[in-house]
């Protein structure tokens, strides 16, 4: 007499029967197939579009590098005498260099998990000309998008996995338990030495085997051939992959303890899209009006305003330098540097002191908008665990670098950017003193420092908690009723 | 006896609770929506208005200055929230509101009020646009997926067959059924929202508004009608209420998650918009070119500001550049706003097969939220910029520096400020909003003529035996 299988070669018993079963059904062909299609359109989708954005990145500081080169070139042919400069277009002058002739821009590069979540990259710029003006001159000057793209999202693998992968969860797993009490093989089953709960996990483990293999493994095989930068962050990948697998998790469970209700297959499959459309597409829009609700933005039309108030008081105080006449008009020499200072024309001053008079003042007030966006974030992230799609969504940006911490990272870096940048013209321009070809190596360069990996991964975690918490609370449901589960 | 279909299909689904759940979630969020949308606009509309006034009055009280120096520091028009974005924002999150109209360039609209909103906001936002184009039609579905499925399983089908009932009139009868369900949840929310776009309008706006209200209803009543069918129709030709709703249900899916992402990429990979780096370095270049050229024909040099130009040509050559540049503006900004009606019309001509993309660009053209509306202000803002330009810069032809090297000691007086109107912008008519939006509705009406086909095709080939 052969000894009674132990509770794992039961559940493997049954899970190499399920996949028999699968493999001889159509369903897993089907769904499984328009898995894969899914991922590889996204995933392709997704590298395309990191690729585009990386190529134009390049382009840029390209054309900034060929930009500073030609002034450097320039400011030589000037100091030989070769060349006599233009007013707006002198190299040696430090209020041209430090505006838009001497501006070079921030970038922040992709990250690289970008292709898997393209998430707020078209709607915030990842590229700032920074000048000396105030940022409210440049942290608006947005990519080239049609409003009607920016409606529509992108189509990424975070959308596949985010809105996409349950429902292909329910079409593998709405019927697990219905449809064998449907068809009468559920009480023949359980008349075997079966448990219920083994049933259950074995079933769920072949359909979660398949669909994560899809979402999970696909993507990191393409990953790793086509944008190997991935090796370099094996961290943000394991958890990208821990995050998208606890969100697999709670949506399998939610189909164990609906099946587990004993319900025939269709009220299971009615009660799964409900489920779905409450918490993916009405529980995420319902968190962002609360929070724009109770934490509103401040008033961007003040804003603009208040830059014009602003900007009417700076040109007031200026008025008697704004009256002078150009001098080089007449004196072209003037605008060669002699013994190392130039003869600034009062226009020029002026345009600078309204500047720098317009950006102290405003600076406040761009502050507010950051402290208020900031808010709203916190309550985002404190709020969000009442839906899991909105958990899953901002883990997966965040890891894939195009969420908002990380842009939020950029700005505080194009912030101390856009100080050293007035830090070392604002003396120049004040004291006269014209850029030699020795300073073109000293002016500030954007230096991108990566997000520190301990706070996107502590993220991360919390997405993962924040998943793992109501998937716990979905368990004890559906075990509670499995035990009360009647087979007939 | 197609009354007699409706009223008892009617009845059933006030039975087993469908339409008191389903439908009371739908009716829940309009009114919430609703309520939402109200008090948004409310606000937005009294500080638009206030922005713009005192950005005007700011603009008179300047005081005297170089007319060149008031150009450059300019005014901002600001764009008033259209009466009925309370239904439907359209593409009003993802575009500013704000345009700065300064000297020399044309500038873009800025401030998009999703940048200031958290990661949250690419879920969508809650407006009834939103509701009855994504939830609308899984009401339909949750309401009808079994009307002929149903009975056949249960075998009424066939005892109503076999009793001579037409199979068509089976089809209007549950049509009417469907229709008065949603009638009975939507006609309400409907009646408070026409209030609510008739209150929030301007008096010299309601009457255009609850038209463009009546078209934006009509066009949703088309949408959902495609739905009816197009379930009865499934309904019909499937073996099982479970084959129905899946069937159903993968195409609501298709519409209204998957089809807006989809077509939004394939019409980016039709028509591309061009970088910003290269659109910039092209307006630059054509710019400089179109400059040169006009300097070259006028003072017979390109070097500006020497001894052969002196400053008191100031005037003259301002206006002559200004206004060589706005054929460069017109040229470049035309061809990438055609780009977008391109990649526009693509997503439009997908609206045939999954109708989400037809009435979302019908329903925010009727409610003044599209981006032809947004061209529209884009583009008066700028006529708006130019003719600031213009005053300005006759004004320095007029006073241009007789001593030669006093220029920018001329002050012009508070006159010249008021020579230039507030701008005072009015969104087209009711009428051009149709116009605009006529190829969504053809699109739609020949979506629900396919839907009609089909459900007709169906429901024929049911037999009593």
């Amino acid at each position: 007499m052969n000894p009674s299988p132990s509770p794992f070669q039961r559940f493997r018993l049954v899970a190499r029967q399920e996949l028999r079963l699968l493999v001889r059904d159509r369903s897993l062909w089907l769904v499984g197939g328009l898995f894969l299609l899914l991922v590889a359109y996204a995933l392709f989708n997704g590298m395309l579009q990191t690729r585009q954005r990386d190529q134009a990145q390049a382009a840029l500081v390209a054309a900034d590098s060929q930009a500073r080169a030609d002034q450097l070139a320039q400011l030589g042919r000037i100091m030989a005498g070769t060349e006599l400069p233009t007013p707006f277009g002198n190299p040696a002058n430090p209020a041209n260099m430090a505006g838009g002739l001497g501006a070079q821009h921030a970038v922040m590069p992709s990250a690289p998990l970008a292709p898997v979540a393209l998430g707020q990259t078209d709607l915030f710029p990842a590229q700032f000309k920074v000048t000396h003006q105030s940022k409210v001159n440049f942290l608006h000057n947005n990519d080239i998008e049609n409003p009607w793209h920016l409606q529509s999202g992108h189509f990424d693998l975070a959308f596949v996995v985010v809105y996409l992968l349950p429902l292909l969860i329910f079409a593998l797993s709405y019927n697990l338990l219905s449809g064998e009490r449907e068809d009468g093989t559920l009480r023949l089953l359980l008349s075997q030495p079966l448990a219920l709960p083994t049933l259950v996990a074995a079933k769920i483990a072949v359909r979660a085997a398949v669909l994560l293999g899809a979402a999970v493994l696909v993507p990191l095989a393409v990953l790793l051939i086509a944008r190997p930068q991935a090796l370099a962050a094996p961290g943000a990948t394991l958890w990208w992959a821990l995050v998208v697998g606890t969100y697999a998790l709670f949506w399998f469970t939610a189909v164990v303890a609906v099946n587990a209700f004993g319900w025939s297959s269709a009220t299971n499959a009615m009660v799964l899209v409900i489920g779905w459309v409450v918490l993916v597409l009405v529980a995420p829009v319902l968190l962002n009006i609360a929070v724009t609700q109770a934490s509103p933005a401040p008033s961007r039309a003040e804003l603009a305003a208040r830059t014009r108030v602003v900007t009417a008081q700076a040109m007031s105080q200026n008025a008697a330098l704004l009256a002078t006449d150009y001098t080089h008009v007449d004196q072209p020499d003037t605008l060669v540097p002699r013994g190392g200072r130039l003869a600034m024309s009062g226009r020029a001053m002026a345009n600078y002191r309204i500047q720098r008079q317009v950006d102290e003042t405003l600076q406040p007030e761009l502050e507010r908008f950051d402290a208020q966006q900031a808010r709203q974030q916190a309550l985002v992230a404190r709020w969000s665990a009442i839906s899991p799609a909105a958990v899953a969504y901002e883990g997966i940006t965040a890891l894939a670098g195009t969420g908002h911490s990380r842009n939020a990272w950029f700005l505080a870096q194009v912030a101390s950017y856009h100080q050293a940048w007035k830090d070392f013209f604002y003396p120049r321009i004040d004291g006269g003193l014209a850029l030699a070809e020795a300073d073109f190596p000293r002016i500030p360069a954007f230096h991108w420092r990566e997000e520190g990996q301990g706070a996107v991964q502590a993220q991360a975690a919390r997405a993962v908690l924040q998943l793992l918490l109501p998937t716990l609370a979905l368990l004890g449901l559906a075990g509670w009723r499995l035990r009360r589960y009647r087979v007939a | 006896m197609i009354w007699l279909i409706a009223c008892k299909d009617l009845r059933e689904r006030l039975r087993d609770g469908r339409l008191y759940w389903a439908g009371g979630l739908v009716a829940l969020l309009l009114l919430t929506a609703l309520a939402v949308g109200a008090s948004h606009q409310r606000g937005a509309r009294a500080e638009q208005a206030a922005a713009q006034s005192s950005d005007y009055q700011d603009w008179l009280a300047q005081g005297a200055r170089h007319p060149h120096d008031a150009a450059h520091q300019g005014m901002h028009a600001f764009k008033p929230d259209a009466a009925l974005a309370l239904v439907d924002p359209g593409i009003n999150p993802y575009i500013g509101s704000t345009v700065w109209l300064q000297a020399h360039r044309q500038s873009e609209v800025k401030f998009r009020p999703a940048q200031d909103a958290t990661g949250l906001q690419r879920f969508g936002d809650l407006s009834v646009g939103w509701i009855l184009q994504v939830l609308g039609p899984l009401l339909v579905v949750v309401l009808g997926f079994n009307a002929f499925a149903g009975e056949r399983e249960q075998g009424m089908l066939r005892q109503t067959l076999s009793l001579g009932v037409p199979p068509l009139r089976l089809l209007w009868g549950k049509a009417l059924a469907l229709a008065m369900a949603l009638a009975v949840l939507l006609v309400p929310a409907a009646l408070i929202a026409a209030a609510a776009v008739a209150l929030f309008a301007g008096s010299g706006e309601r009457l255009d508004a609850l038209l463009r209200f009546a078209g934006l209803a009509l066009g949703y009543a088309l949408y959902l009608a495609i739905f009816v069918f197009a379930t009865l129709g499934v309904s019909a030709a499937s073996r099982s209420s479970r084959v129905a709703i899946a069937v159903l249900l993968a195409l609501w899916i298709a519409n209204a998650v998957v089809a807006p992402r989809v077509l939004s990429e394939l019409s980016r990979a039709l028509f591309p918009s061009p970088t910003r780096l290269a659109f910039n370095q092209a307006l630059a270049a054509d710019l400089k070119a179109t400059s040169d050229k006009t300097w070259m024909q006028a003072f017979g040099t390109t070097e500006r500001w020497s001894k052969d130009v002196p400053l008191n040509q100031w005037g003259i050559a301002l206006k002559l550049d200004d206004q060589a540049s706005y054929a460069v503006y017109d040229r470049h900004f035309g061809r990438l706003w055609d780009t977008w009606e391109q990649q526009q019309a693509v997503q439009e001509a997908g609206g045939l097969l999954l109708p989400l993309l037809a009435v979302r660009s019908f329903s925010s053209a009727m409610a003044g939220t599209d981006f032809a509306h947004h061209r529209d202000f884009t583009n008066a803002a700028e006529r708006h910029r130019r003719l600031i330009q213009d005053i300005v810069s006759q004004d320095l032809v007029d006073h241009a520096d007789p001593l030669g090297h006093q220029h920018f000691a001329y002050q012009a007086s508070p006159a010249l400020w008021a020579r230039v109107p507030a701008f005072d912008y009015h969104a087209p008519s009711a009428g051009w909003a149709l116009a605009r939006g006529g190829a969504s509705a053809l699109v739609l009406c020949a979506c629900l003529a396919l839907a009609v086909a089909f459900a007709w095709i169906a429901v024929v080939r049911q037999r009593a035996l």
